[in-house]
């Protein structure tokens, strides 16, 4: 017998337990993509039941099936258009009135549904009882009670999932019947779109309803037919009927039936256990977010995931960093001196270095964000840090992507994606960078170190984080008053009671978005970084490696020196053939020809080539200024460098601010450009970006440059 | 003088008269139960004393001051039902 396909979408509130029924559903048999057009995470799965073959789909998490969010849309254009066999609703038994409300829109849409009554053992253990049977009834969908976490029920859920699609089923549908005032005009409304050949796909019932809610979605799909000039007289007629006689608008008359509804089906099936004793979640709310705790204990957790994150990162990223030297080592040895051991050593290792250095701390942000969502404190942090994030036009919950970004904005920018409205996301996107990540550090020590005592050093590298913060600021307010006017997503935000997440899911989280990263970030980072090689790399200039080798030649030949004089003199020659070509390279050319519009921040060309490479990894500025100033391999603490820096006449203490300035604001590096593509959709929001950036960085260089030179004179 | 949920203080009840806000806020509100009739409780207020947090229907909502304002109550003694 041939294995039957059933198409099974999951449905729930945000909280539900949908992620973790998933992961009970389908193991860890699942992929994820993104529904077309957004960057909303699509997870699928599939298992085997019996003879059938089941593919799970996890809708987005919502509380409504309106046309406010993209959430809300991509889920109900999902049962509507892709039409699953059977929807399983997931509802959280220990909230049940609010997630019965989503319940109530699927009666609407006449879907075949079961309604998974999640966390039951929480229902139990509360000593709630529900009358199953007559809720199955009021609601006309079978109730399977589950628990993802204690995996009961599991396997009913299947064999109903099989028993409704077989169409063996034993509870009729009901229907949600709103006031008679709105019930008359959805059956005249109904009465029109019969005969409208296009809708025929639609329930009518549904249309009616979704248009006397004023939604959009279905006013422009119902609007290109010619009915709709008598439709919208009934639509005006109804809404005057309803203010003459209730004071209020079909949208609102129809929620609050809804509501009517479900109060009413609580009160006959439900019993709370009498004693009111506060709940644990009352209990740990009472400190973790009163008045006087709350922001302290706030940012100990700020600080111990930021800790968790770059902390423990330092390590794995140590070893692996290790590894790719090793592999460039072991490369190196085995290839030919040349082009191809260049392009491989330099190009593609260091490339793919690059980009699975950032894996640990993509790893473990993930797994402390997972950890803080699934307990459910992620939205407590919003609740108390709204208020300032207010203030600059930003939510609450922009706040952690926020932080993150001082350690490096990769797995912040990734972050944003809990941010639900676009405007919302695209402007905490585009502030991350100014947030100084770890990767700029070196610059600053570098450059503090060469031109500033001791004693300032602090206060100078405190002062650049306070800047890049304040641009930060100013540029959310910025760009909330300019592009993104008006979007703003309300805070009205559920706060969930207080959970232990498994291991399980948590881990599973973090996987896939390191995945994410390495599939879609990775490639565009990799060819990036192939090509900042070969910028600069190339041109070859043949002359210039003539003289070079005969340089070596009569080192070697030179009897009179020491083995030891003569491999300094070896290394010399090498830096500086080094240097010479990357002056002649595609790069060296770049930085002159772009030497003119730096040259009021009192950068030279050697600078602007040291920016350049900088987009491969804001470090590589210090490696670069190693090479041009003739040092082979430097890091920030080189006493000679810093030397060679403060020797040059063109490079002056303004210089310096003016770079570390430069470096903290201007765009950043191509991993981050690799995931900030990915994350805001579109290359029209890097160019934007791109563009205020640099010219944010220009301005401040160009006033922090002139006026230190007017003070120091 | 109509009273609105910001009005209330901590641990006081009310009921909902009315919401009246607009566009998405409303959508928000309506959707997660504060309509007519509801009843519900003020829990807490954030540390910076905005936003707030209440009780309905079983479970705990936080909104802004801003948004809270909206929603016209009316008081009921803590003491029935
Ligand atoms: N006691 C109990 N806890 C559960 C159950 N199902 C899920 N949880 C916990 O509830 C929390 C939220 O579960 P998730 O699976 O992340 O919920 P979700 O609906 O996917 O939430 P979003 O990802 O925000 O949409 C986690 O801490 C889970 O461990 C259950 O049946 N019983």
């Amino acid at each position: 017998m041939a294995t039957k396909q059933i198409k099974v979408a999951l449905l729930g509130n945000p909280n539900s337990g949908k992620t973790s029924l998933f992961n009970a559903l389908a193991g860890t048999n699942q992929k994820v993509g993104n529904f077309s057009g957004v960057t909303i995470e699509k997870y699928e799965g599939v298992l085997k039941y019996e003879s059938y073959e089941i593919k799970l789909i996890d809708l987005p998490g919502t509380y409504s099936l309106t046309a406010y969010s993209p959430e809300e849309v991509i889920a109900r254009n999902y049962i509507i258009e892709d039409k699953p066999d059977v929807v399983i609703d997931v509802v959280d038994g220990s909230s049940l009135e609010r997630n019965l409300y989503l319940t109530t829109q699927l009666m609407e849409l006449e879907t075949e549904m079961i309604v998974a009554l999640n966390m039951f053992d929480e229902v139990e253990k509360a000593g709630t009882k529900i009358d199953i049977k007559q809720l199955q009834k009021l609601f006309g969908s079978h109730i399977i009670t589950t628990s993802a976490v204690k995996k009961t029920g599991i396997s009913s859920l299947l064999d109903h999932v099989v028993r409704v699609y077989e169409k063996k089923i034993d509870i009729k549908k009901n229907k949600l019947t709103l006031r008679l005032e709105i019930e008359d005009k959805l059956l005249d409304i109904c009465e029109l779109l019969k005969g409208v050949k296009g809708l025929k796909k639609y329930n009518h019932r549904w249309l009616a309803i979704k248009l006397m809610e004023n939604d959009k979605e279905v006013y422009n799909l119902v609007k290109e037919y010619p009915v709709w000039i008598q439709l919208e007289e009934i639509l005006k007629k109804s809404i005057i009927d309803c203010k003459n006689k209730y004071q209020s608008d079909p949208e609102v008359l129809i929620t609050e039936d809804r509501h009517a509804f479900i109060h009413g089906a609580i009160k006959e099936t439900v019993e709370f256990p009498s004693t009111k004793k506060k709940t644990l979640t009352e209990k740990i709310d009472s400190i973790i977010i009163n008045r006087v705790l709350g922001f302290p204990i706030f940012m100990g957790i700020m600080w111990l995931v930021f800790q968790f994150t770059f902390k423990l990162g330092e390590a794995p990223m140590g070893w692996i960093d290790l590894f790719f030297e090793f592999l460039s080592g072991v490369a190196t040895s085995v290839l030919p001196e040349g082009m191809v051991q260049s392009i491989i050593v330099d190009g593609i290792i260091a490339g793919v270095g690059g980009v699975l250095v950032f894996l640990p701390n993509i790893l473990l942000l993930f797994i402390a964000l997972a950890f803080l969502e699934g307990t459910g404190y992620m939205a407590r942090a919003a609740f108390v840090i709204d208020k300032i994030m207010h203030k600059i036009g930003l939510h609450g919950k922009s706040f952690i992507p926020m932080i993150t970004g001082f350690g490096c904005s990769i797995p912040a920018i990734m972050a944003t994606r809990t941010l639900k409205n676009r405007g919302d996301r695209l402007t905490t996107i585009m502030i991350i960078p100014f947030m100084s990540c770890g990767a700029k550090l070196p610059v600053y020590v570098l450059l503090i170190s060469a031109f500033f005592s001791t004693g300032a050093a602090g206060n100078v590298l405190f002062g650049i984080y306070v800047l890049g913060i304040i641009v930060a600021l100013l540029s959310a307010k910025i760009l909330k008053k300019t592009l993104f006017i008006g979007e703003s997503e309300p805070f009205v935000m559920e706060l969930p009671p207080y959970r232990m997440p498994t291991i399980k899911t948590t881990l599973i989280q973090a996987k896939i978005k390191a995945f994410m990263y390495l599939k879609k970030a990775g490639t565009i980072i990799l060819a990036a970084s192939i090509l900042i090689w070969a910028a600069s790399n190339f041109p070859q200039n043949k002359v210039l490696e003539a003289r070079y080798e005969e340089q070596i030649n009569q080192v070697n030949i030179n009897r009179s020196l020491t083995q030891e004089k003569k491999d300094e003199l070896l290394s010399n020659i090498e830096f500086e053939n080094q240097y010479m070509q990357l002056e002649y390279s595609i790069a060296g050319r770049l930085g002159k020809s772009i030497e003119p519009f730096i040259k009021p921040l009192g950068f030279d060309w050697k600078i602007g080539v040291a920016l350049g490479t900088g987009l491969a990894a804001k470090e590589v500025v210090v490696s670069t200024l190693g090479t041009i100033y003739s040092l082979g391999e430097v890091d920030e603490e080189s006493v000679d460098l810093a030397e060679k820096l403060r020797a040059d006449p063109d490079f002056t203490l303004a210089t310096a601010l003016s770079l570390m300035i430069f470096v903290l604001l201007y765009m950043p590096c191509i991993a981050a450009i690799g995931v900030f593509k990915k994350e805001a959709g579109a290359w029209k929001w890097i160019v934007i970006y791109a563009i205020y950036s640099t010219s944010a960085a220009w301005i401040l260089s160009f006033t922090a440059y002139r006026v230190t030179l007017f003070i120091t004179g | 003088m109509q009273i609105t949920l910001s009005d209330l203080d901590i641990n006081q009840e009310g009921q909902i008269v009315t919401v009246q806000a607009e566009g998405d806020v409303r959508r928000r509100l309506l959707d997660m139960g504060l309509v007519r009739g509801v009843k519900l409780k003020v829990l807490r207020k954030a540390p910076l004393g905005d936003p707030i947090a209440v009780f309905l229907k079983g479970f705990h909502l936080s909104l802004r001051i801003e948004e809270a304002k909206c929603i016209i109550v009316k008081k009921i003694s803590n003491d029935d039902d």
